[in-house]
Order: structure tokens, then C-alpha cells, then sequence
């Protein structure tokens, strides 16, 4: 086997697994089981993998995320063009199965390590890209219908909050009032198991998201969290399952509002829309992430006129913004909103987005001494 | 008027004059025409007329002339004005007969030659036995003979089929042959003589009790007579055995031994290159279209390339026809009135043309309104007029068709199989058809798959090729070697294999043998190759003028994508195909003189296009098909590499026995990629049996290309073709 990038995780090595790991590790081996069934039949042994595309996704108007259907994609050892995506799948189950048995778990990148070999006989590689090993571990979350952290994998860190919070992390507190310039970086699992948060330790009043890395510095070096006494977020611009989760529970279990301050264009939206309602490709974790009271703060596409921002600043839509703009807008729960609709054809008629950064223009902390602020007092932003 | 018939039959001087004749001297072309006729047996009578033609036209000329005050007088003028021989004109005019440059002056020769020779034993019912020798004598000369076996020509002929122009059998007659004009041969030894001064030398003999006679001729250009050297003008008869061997041997020509048989030896000023439109390239596809022929061939490198009879059986023999109505355009059709003597109008067209029954004549004359009864004599140029548009007008039953010889489908397949590499073969032949009155016939037949030889090659076989060949080069050694392999191919091969161009092959190591086999193995030769077309006339293969073809144009206008080719639009189709299309004719309709391509007439065309979807069908299932086995190997394949993986995958989690999981994995990818497995039983022999699975019809042969001889030509020297299977 390859070489095996094993990170150190403070889990001891147990012989006996934890509840969770026992249920996970079953349902590895009851895939394993069905392709000996199979081959002992003489059957071509399969994988009936729920399908995550948007056919396969729907709207619920009552729970206000979005589900994921019934539909499935059979993958056969036996067809030309899934052989190889069926002796992946497997690897991958072998994969998590080791490191549920060793008690272990490594990231995205680790797996896609461990599991890379060069097959025998050919000179061809179970796995070239790490994109490639990525999309069958989702294949094998939903198969199983275990997350991506029983099976014992994590990703990058990405994304970051401070605010008047104190909770642990795998045992160690974490002030994250005191967090310098930098924030606490938002681990991949944000599980109970390793975050655990105490009601009584938490000031804040509610929970502000920015897009980006650099306008949450604007935030944090304005100290805007303290001043308002809040949870400052930012997710590196599509918020990773980590950030998610963590504002999920945040939202759930502190009762936090959430308000989300993104570009004025429609992947501004779209990110609003992941954290509101869940992701197509993620649609079978909606249940864990999806926020359906997030609000949309900004920027607005009305914005220009009202802040009185420059010509400078605009940056016109190219053919794929528009592509784009229209499909949102054609989202179920967009579809009904007519302050949605307005807010999109506006945009369509400006003809160009903006940016968070280009409050700037106005002054350095327009954003987080006007414009935030004049919105949360209003109570002006768009469900 | 009757001008026109030798302007007709006689496209090659008639047309040529009047493109090269300066205006000035068209009194001297419209001589030139009277002139060509007087050669033929016949008179003429249409001379007189021809002149009286002349006359009036010189007085409107000088008429004009005196008006204008012209720097010459008509009288001047006319001082001038004398005849030319055809020999002078075509002397002067050599390109017209395919003379235009020494490296195709050598090909002309040699197929004159051989054309006649094959022409000749056919008519004599003689199986061909062709001997073609090229020896260079100097740097840009050449010495060609050519022997066959054939009935010989009688002493009294020899100077004059030699050293005569438009002297000859085959112009007279409605017949499908060869040769038509009668001008070849004797163009191409006038050729040698000019350039070299040498005579041509003949030797000729009708039975083995006879001598056989010798001559060395050259053509008096002035005269357009032949004047014999040797023999004080008579030649000389040389003995049976070995005495006339010596004799032979002494006037520096050779002479296979033959109980009869004819060999013309010329001298000619010359050029030879190898590949397209090369003397090699002529008697390979004559071979191919000739099964029924021996070839010896000698290069001028001292190779020989034997190509042995494929076929036991001469075709039959060609009949000659009567013109069709159709077929006659006006002039013809006002000469044969003219010299149709004592008859009358139903009668002549009765007795004169084929398929005229005395009620289709009546009716033509009806249509006329022209009496039935009338004599030919007395009709006027109006009333031909009036016969010659109700004959177009009238339905007459088409051609007598018999009087083509095709190939056929069978003898087709033979010639290709047994000279061009592949491994599915289809043929082809139309029903004949009729074009302006001549019927003609129409052949197709296709080899597919030829060019991967080289993959078909292991260790020894290279290391034995390697040391026979005596190519200088490793892409000489490639290309001469592996039969259907391009430069290009062979290009890539080196590149793969990293080797130099000029490294010679002997002196490769053991690595870069090694790396030589790989590459061989590995390039996929048939990429980027095109769709090889050999295309013939009555046999005789066409080299030049691909671009203006009937055939080209429409094997570019048919869609070929539908028959598993890839072809980019109006294109040739790509991969390793040759195809052959033959069209038999009693007149084959060329676009020029040189008889280098086929008119684009719309009737060929269609026949052409209906011939070549035939074959395209057939290759589409073959393609198709193998595509299918092709997919199933492959699947297998990929299933193999991928079993392993499962299976340790597999028993990593669940614990379950490796090999036990692997095995059983392994019968459900052999049941269900069972269609592969019954090709890999079949490996080594024929595939398949065509009529099991797939029904390709008749005329379709399959190979195995590992095991085909015509894949891979084998050393220096001859290795003659193994026979068909």
C-alpha cells in the first residue's frame, strides 16, 4: 500500500470503537458483504449511490431547506464505464474502514494518499487527482449515510470567527474574545464530540457572516464584535462544511440570529442561499447545516444609489453573471419572494455587481460604522 | 464533312492541333486532319471535300487580305502551307502522349509496352507471361525491355506496328481493349531514338519451328515510315537454341526462351524514382487487376519482384459491337450516311448500328419525315440533321452489354488479396450501364485494415528482417519492408522508438532493436493515413490526374462516415483502406489524350457511387463488428485490472479470503464478457466465419494479417507472392 499520512488525533486507540464508530464500521462492512454475496451468486456486484444532482434535489416549502430525493445511480463493477469508479469506491470503503479501526482519522488529502497506488500489471494509478478521491468519499456518505466525520476524515481548515463566546475544543477552551488579529480557525469537525458549547459562556447577541477573509479583518480590527456584541464569521467565500455546521449549531443550540453581509452578485446569493436552505451536492446534509432563518444583510443591489458609492466601483456583469443571476432567481424559494425577484432584476438592470470592499470608498469603516450598523437598527434585509 | 469522323475517332491529333495550331495556320490543321486518315487502310472520302473546304476559305482570305493591305498575301502564305506528318507533330508534341518528363517517359514506355503485349496475348488466348527488365546504362538513361508470351507478330508487321504511328489493330473496331489509338508503342521507341539515337530493338517469334526475327528499327519522323537498320533493311531471322542464344546475346539484348513470344528493347533518355506514378507502382496495380498474368520484374537496382498468376483462366474474350444510335453524334453520323453505298435509310440503320430493328428504323425515319425507301446517297446535310434528332428522340432498347469483360467479383478479391496487405476484403461488380451509347461497367473492390504489420512483428522476425534488408536507412528498412507503411507512419515509429534518421538498421543495438520493436508495436500506423485509391481503365491502371477523376470525385462526394470511416467534408475517407475501382468500356470516355482520368459523366458516376456503397456496406458491418469484439476485449481488460483491487479492497473490510473473492469475480467477468472470449479461442486463425454471425453476402474475404504474405516483403531479392488460399 501507499504511503499513509497519519495525523494524530487525541483519540486513543481503542480496541472497542464508540457507538457511532461501531454503526459505521458495520455499514463499511455490509458494502463488502454484498459484493462476496454477489460474486458467490455469479450477479455483477453494484452500489445503488444516491444521486446528488439537482434532479435528484427538492425544495421542502414546510422544512425550508432542500432535500434529497429517492433517485439513485446504480454503479456496476461490469460496465466499461464505471468499473473504475466501482474498485475507487471500494478502496475508499477499505480506507475509512482502517481508520475507524485504528481509531484514526486523517484528512481529505491523507486518504487520497493512503488509497494511491499504482495498479497492478498497468501503469495506470488507482487515483491521479486528489479531485477525483474527493467526489467518492461524497459517493460513500451518501451511500452509507454516514458524514464525511464518521468516516474518520476531515478537511482543511478554513474560515474563521472571534466574538464575546467561550466554548472547547477537544477539551481546551477557546476565548474567542481573545483571538488577536487571526480568529479561531473553524475546524472541519465541529461535532459535539469535539466542540462543545456552554449556553452561560456566551455574550453575544447574534451572529454576523462576511464573505471573505479580508472584510472580516475590517470587522475584526474595527473591533465590531465587541461594540456590538456579537460572533464574527467569515468562510473564505463558499463557507466549507466546517463553517456550516458550526453556524448551524451556533443558530440552533445558542439561538443566535444569523445575518450574512456578501458581495452584490449572484454568488453573493448563491452563498446565501447554501446557508439558508443547503447546497444540490449536499442536499443529504441540509438537515445538520442549513440555517432557513439566515438573513440577507447585504450588499444590496440598490446600494450604489443609496450610499451614493462612485462610478468607480462598479464592476460590470459578463455573460455568465447574467446566466447565473437568472437561474437563481428561477430557485423555488427564491421564486416566491418578491423582494428576491426585485433584488435580482435590479441588479440585472444595473448591470453590475458590487463588492463588500467597495464600501471602502466611502471610508475605511463605512462598512462597520454605517452601513452594518444602519441596517441591523432598521432591520432592513431581505429573507 | 467527312472531317469529322477522324476528328471524333481520332481525339488525340484532331484536338491537339487545333489547341496548339497558331490561327495563321489553320489552312495547315484542317490539312493535318486528311492527313491522319490517309494512314488509315481505308480512303477517305471525305478528302476531297475536306480541300474544296480549304479552297473557299483561302479566297475569303486573300479577299480580306487586299482590302487591309496585309504584311503577307494569301499566294505567300500559301507557299508555306504544307503537310505535316503525325510523327513530326507528335515529335514535336511528345507531351500529349505522356513524353513530358524523362521520369514519366520511362512509365509511358514500359506501359505501351506492356499494355500491348498483355493485349495481344489475351486476343490470342494466351495466358500472359510479361518480362519487364530496366537497366540504367548511363546516369540519365535507361535501357527497358519488355517479353511476352504472346503470339509473336509476323516479319512483314514488325517495322510497321514499331516504327509506324496510328498503325495498329484496335482503332478500327468497337471493342474493349487496352491500347486504342494504335500510337504508343511507336511513339515511345520514336522517343528513344530522339534521345538517345538508339534504334528500337525487336525480336519477335510466331512458333517454335520458325526463327525468330530480329530488327532494329527507327521511325523516319518526315514520313512517318520505319527504317529498318539491320539486315540491309530486312532484318535478320535468328535460329532456335543455342546458336541464336549467342546471336542474341551479341546485339546486347536479352531473350527469354520462349516457343513464341515478342521482347522490345528500347533505349530512351530517363529518370527513375520510386512511389506514386512510378513504373513500380504501374505493374503492382496492373497485377492486382490482372490476376490471370506472370510478371517478372527487374528492377534497376537488380531487384526482381515477381508477381504470380492468381487466376488459371484468361477472361473472355471481349466482343466487338456495332455503335449504338446514342452514341453517333452528327458528323459520324453524315460520314457513314456517305459512305454507306446502295442502301437505303431502314437498311443503313438496320445493318450499321446496334439494336435498330427495321420498326425502330422505320419509326427513326417517320420522326425525320424522312421516306424509309430513300437512298443514303441522296440525302442532304438537312436531313441527316432531321435522322440525327429522331434519333435522340426515339426509344431505342440500350447496348448489347456482353461485349464487356469485367474482372469479376472473385478474381477481384484474388489480385487484391495476394498484393495489397489487410484483413477484410469486399467486390463488387455493376451490372454494366450505358453512357452516350457505350455501355461500360463499373468495378469496386476494397482492402481494409492493411497497414498493421508492423505490429504483427516479434523479436526474431525483426532480427531476420533487419538482416536481409539492405535499406540504408531504418525508415528505408520500414517502408520497403512493411507493405502499405507511409513515411509519415514510419516517422512516427522512429520518433517513438527515439532513433536517428540515419542510422542504418543493421548496426542497431540490442536496446534500440528493442525500443524499434516497442515503437512498432505501440504506434498505431494506421492514424492519419488515407484512403489509397487505384483506379483502372480496361485493366490499365491510372496514375496521373487523380484530382480530375470521375473516380476521385466520387469517392470524395460519397459519405464514408457511414461505414465506420472517419472523413472530413469532401475529403478523402481515413484509415488503412485501399480501394480499387475499374471501369471496362468498349470507349472509356477520357478528359484528356494521355488517358489519365475518367470524364465526369453522370451515368459513371452514378455507378461508380453504387459500387462503392456495395463495398461500404460490407466494410461497415466488418468495422462495426470489429469494434463490437474490440469493445468486449477491451472490457475484459479493463475488468481484469480492476478485479484485484476489489477483491483485497473487499476483504481489507470484511475479512473474506482475497484469491477465493477473486476467482469468483473472475467467472462473472468471463460470463459476462463472453463474446470476447470466443474471439480470443478464434486468435491465430481466421476470426470468424462470415456467414455465422454477420452476413456479409458474397465476394468478401476475411484474413488474419499475421498471416498474410503480402503484409511484409521479405528481403532484397525476390520472394515470390504465396499463392491465394
Amino acid at each position: 500500500m501507499a504511503k499513509k499520512k497519519l495525523t494524530t488525533v487525541a483519540k486513543a486507540p481503542k480496541v472497542k470503537l464508540s457507538p457511532r464508530d461501531a454503526k459505521t464500521a458495520e455499514r463499511l462492512t455490509g458494502l463488502a458483504d454484498r459484493v462476496v454475496s454477489a460474486a458467490n451468486n455469479r450477479k455483477d456486484p453494484y452500489v445503488e449511490i444516491p444521486s446528488r444532482t439537482l434532479a435528484n434535489v427538492h425544495y421542502s416549502p414546510r422544512k425550508k431547506i432542500i432535500e434529497m430525493g429517492n433517485a439513485t445511480n446504480r454503479r456496476q463493477l461490469f460496465d466499461l464505464s464505471q468499473a473504475k469508479a466501482y474498485m475507487r469506491t471500494m478502496l475508499v470503503t477499505s480506507g475509512c474502514k482502517k481508520l475507524i479501526d485504528q481509531g484514526k482519522s486523517t484528512s481529505l488529502r491523507g486518504l487520497f494518499y493512503m488509497l494511491k497506488h499504482t495498479i497492478e500489471g498497468v501503469k495506470e494509478n488507482t487515483f491521479d487527482e486528489q479531485g477525483e478521491c474527493d467526489t467518492i468519499i461524497e459517493d460513500v456518505e451518501v451511500l452509507l449515510s454516514s458524514i464525511r466525520e464518521e468516516l474518520h476524515l476531515y478537511a482543511e481548515n478554513r474560515g474563521a470567527m472571534v466574538g464575546a463566546i467561550t466554548f472547547t475544543d477537544k477539551g481546551d477552551e477557546i476565548n474567542c474574545a481573545k483571538m488577536g488579529s487571526g480568529g479561531y480557525a473553524i475546524p472541519s469537525i465541529v461535532e459535539p464530540e469535539v466542540v462543545v458549547f456552554d449556553k452561560a459562556k456566551c455574550k453575544a447577541k447574534f451572529i454576523l457572516h462576511v464573505e471573505k477573509g479580508t472584510v472580516w479583518q475590517r470587522f475584526n480590527e474595527d473591533r465590531f464584535w465587541e461594540k456590538h456584541n456579537c460572533i464574527l464569521t467569515h468562510g473564505s467565500g463558499q463557507p466549507p462544511r466546517g463553517v456550516r455546521r458550526m453556524l448551524h449549531r451556533l443558530h440552533n443550540e445558542l439561538e443566535l440570529p444569523l445575518y450574512c453581509v456578501l458581495d452584490n452578485d449572484p454568488w453573493g446569493y448563491y452563498i446565501y442561499s447554501v446557508i439558508k436552505q443547503g447546497s444540490i451536492n449536499l442536499a443529504f446534509e441540509s438537515q445538520r447545516m442549513a440555517i432557513p432563518e439566515a438573513k440577507y444583510l447585504g450588499l444590496r443591489s440598490i446600494d450604489f444609489e443609496r450610499c451614493q458609492l462612485s462610478d468607480s466601483v462598479k464592476i460590470s456583469l459578463n455573460d455568465t453573471d447574467r446566466k447565473r443571476a437568472k437561474q437563481v432567481a428561477q430557485y423555488p424559494w427564491f421564486e416566491k419572494k418578491p423582494k428576491w425577484q426585485t433584488e435580482i432584476k435590479k441588479m440585472l438592470s444595473n448591470d453590475f455587481k458590487l463588492e463588500v470592499e467597495s464600501l471602502i470608498s466611502k471610508d475605511i469603516s463605512y462598512v462597520t460604522e454605517e452601513y452594518v450598523p444602519t441596517r441591523l437598527r432598521e432591520q432592513d434585509w431581505l429573507d | 464533312m467527312a472531317t469529322r469522323k477522324p476528328i471524333k475517332k481520332r481525339s488525340v491529333p484532331a484536338t491537339a492541333t487545333k489547341k496548339k495550331a497558331p490561327p495563321a495556320a489553320s489552312a495547315a490543321k484542317r490539312k493535318a486532319a486528311p492527313k491522319v486518315a490517309e494512314v488509315s487502310p481505308e480512303e477517305s472520302p471525305g478528302a476531297d471535300e475536306a480541300a474544296a473546304e480549304d479552297d473557299s476559305a483561302g479566297d475569303e482570305a486573300a479577299a480580306t487580305a487586299k482590302s487591309t493591305g496585309r504584311r503577307a498575301t494569301a499566294q505567300s502564305m500559301a507557299s508555306k502551307q504544307r503537310d505535316i506528318s503525325v510523327s513530326e507533330f507528335f515529335a514535336k508534341n511528345r507531351h500529349l502522349l505522356g513524353f513530358d518528363n524523362p521520369r514519366k517517359a520511362l512509365l509511358t514506355t514500359i506501359k505501351e509496352a506492356v499494355d500491348n503485349s498483355l493485349d495481344a496475348c489475351e486476343e490470342a488466348g494466351i495466358l500472359p507471361e510479361i518480362w519487364v527488365h530496366i537497366e540504367q546504362t548511363s546516369t540519365d538513361r535507361y535501357k527497358i525491355g519488355v517479353q511476352d508470351n504472346g503470339p509473336g507478330i509476323v516479319k512483314k508487321q514488325i517495322p510497321l506496328i514499331f516504327g509506324k504511328l496510328l498503325y495498329g489493330s484496335k482503332f478500327h473496331r468497337l471493342r474493349q481493349s487496352r491500347g486504342q489509338q494504335g500510337i504508343g508503342i511507336s511513339a515511345a521507341g520514336m522517343y528513344g531514338v530522339q534521345t538517345t539515337g538508339k534504334p528500337v530493338k525487336i525480336i519477335s517469334r510466331i512458333s517454335p519451328k520458325k526463327p525468330a526475327h530480329y530488327y532494329e528499327i527507327q521511325i523516319d519522323t518526315k514520313r512517318n515510315e520505319p527504317k529498318i537498320l539491320n539486315g540491309a533493311g530486312e532484318g535478320v531471322d535468328i535460329a532456335y537454341g543455342e546458336k541464336g542464344a549467342k546471336d542474341i546475346e551479341k546485339h546486347g539484348i536479352e531473350w527469354v526462351d520462349q516457343p513464341h513470344g515478342t521482347r522490345v528493347t528500347i533505349e530512351l533518355e530517363a529518370k527513375y524514382i520510386r512511389g506514386r506514378g512510378s513504373v513500380d507502382e504501374y505493374l503492382h496495380q496492373t497485377a492486382i487487376a490482372n490476376p490471370h498474368i506472370t510478371l517478372h520484374y527487374t528492377d534497376p537496382e537488380g531487384n526482381v519482384r515477381e508477381y504470380q498468376r492468381a487466376a488459371d483462366k484468361l477472361p473472355p474474350e471481349p466482343k466487338e459491337i456495332l455503335p449504338h444510335p446514342y452514341g453517333v453524334e452528327l458528323g459520324r453520323l453524315a460520314a457513314m450516311l456517305a459512305e454507306a453505298e446502295g442502301m437505303s435509310i431502314t437498311q443503313f440503320l438496320s445493318t450499321k448500328f446496334s439494336r435498330v430493328s427495321p420498326a425502330v428504323a422505320k419509326k427513326i425515319c417517320t420522326t425525320a419525315k424522312v421516306s424509309p425507301r430513300a437512298m443514303t446517297r441522296k440525302l442532304g446535310r438537312p436531313e441527316a440533321e432531321a435522322l440525327y434528332h429522331a434519333i435522340q428522340a426515339t426509344k431505342i432498347a440500350p447496348p448489347a452489354t456482353d461485349c464487356i469483360c469485367p474482372i469479376g467479383e472473385e478474381l477481384l478479391l484474388k489480385g487484391l488479396y495476394q498484393v495489397v496487405p489487410g484483413e477484410f476484403y469486399a467486390a463488387a461488380t455493376r451490372p454494366p450501364s450505358v453512357y452516350r451509347g457505350n455501355p461500360f461497367q463499373i468495378e469496386v473492390a476494397l482492402a481494409y485494415g492493411g497497414a498493421a504489420a508492423t505490429q504483427n512483428v516479434d523479436k526474431d522476425l525483426l532480427e531476420d528482417l533487419i538482416e536481409e534488408t539492405d535499406a540504408r536507412t531504418i525508415r528505408q528498412f520500414l517502408v520497403s519492408t512493411f507493405n502499405g507503411l507511409g513515411t509519415d507512419a514510419a516517422d512516427r515509429i522512429m520518433k517513438a522508438a527515439s532513433l536517428g534518421t540515419r542510422q542504418a538498421p543493421k548496426q542497431l543495438k540490442p536496446k534500440e532493436r528493442q525500443r524499434l520493436l516497442d515503437a512498432m508495436q505501440n504506434v498505431n500506423v494506421a492514424e492519419g493515413q488515407t484512403m489509397e485509391v487505384m483506379r483502372y481503365a480496361n485493366r490499365v491502371p491510372l496514375q496521373f490526374q487523380q484530382a480530375a477523376c470521375a473516380i476521385t470525385q466520387t469517392i470524395t462526394s460519397t459519405n464514408w462516415r457511414s461505414y465506420g470511416l472517419s472523413q472530413s467534408r469532401g475529403g478523402m475517407p481515413k484509415g488503412p483502406v485501399y480501394i480499387m475501382v475499374h471501369i471496362a468500356s468498349v470507349w472509356v470516355p477520357f478528359t484528356s489524350e494521355s488517358k489519365e482520368a475518367i470524364a465526369s459523366y453522370p451515368e459513371i458516376q452514378k455507378e461508380i457511387r453504387l459500387g462503392l456503397q456495395a463495398v461500404g456496406r460490407k466494410l461497415g458491418m466488418y468495422v462495426r463488428k470489429r469494434m463490437r469484439v474490440k469493445q468486449q476485449g477491451d472490457r475484459r481488460d479493463i475488468f481484469m485490472r480492476y478485479l484485484k483491487e476489489v477483491a483485497s479492497a473487499v476483504s481489507e473490510v470484511n475479512g473474506v479470503d482475497r484469491d477465493g473473492l477473486y476467482n469468483q469475480l473472475l467467472t462473472v467477468a468471463k460470463r459476462v464478457t463472453a463474446d470476447a472470449d470466443m474471439k480470443l479461442d478464434d486468435r491465430g486463425r481466421k476470426i470468424k466465419e462470415p456467414s455465422e454471425e454477420t452476413d456479409f453476402g458474397e465476394n468478401v474475404l476475411i484474413v488474419d494479417p499475421k498471416t498474410h504474405a503480402a503484409a511484409i516483403k521479405r528481403g532484397p531479392a525476390a520472394v515470390a507472392v504465396a499463392e491465394g488460399e
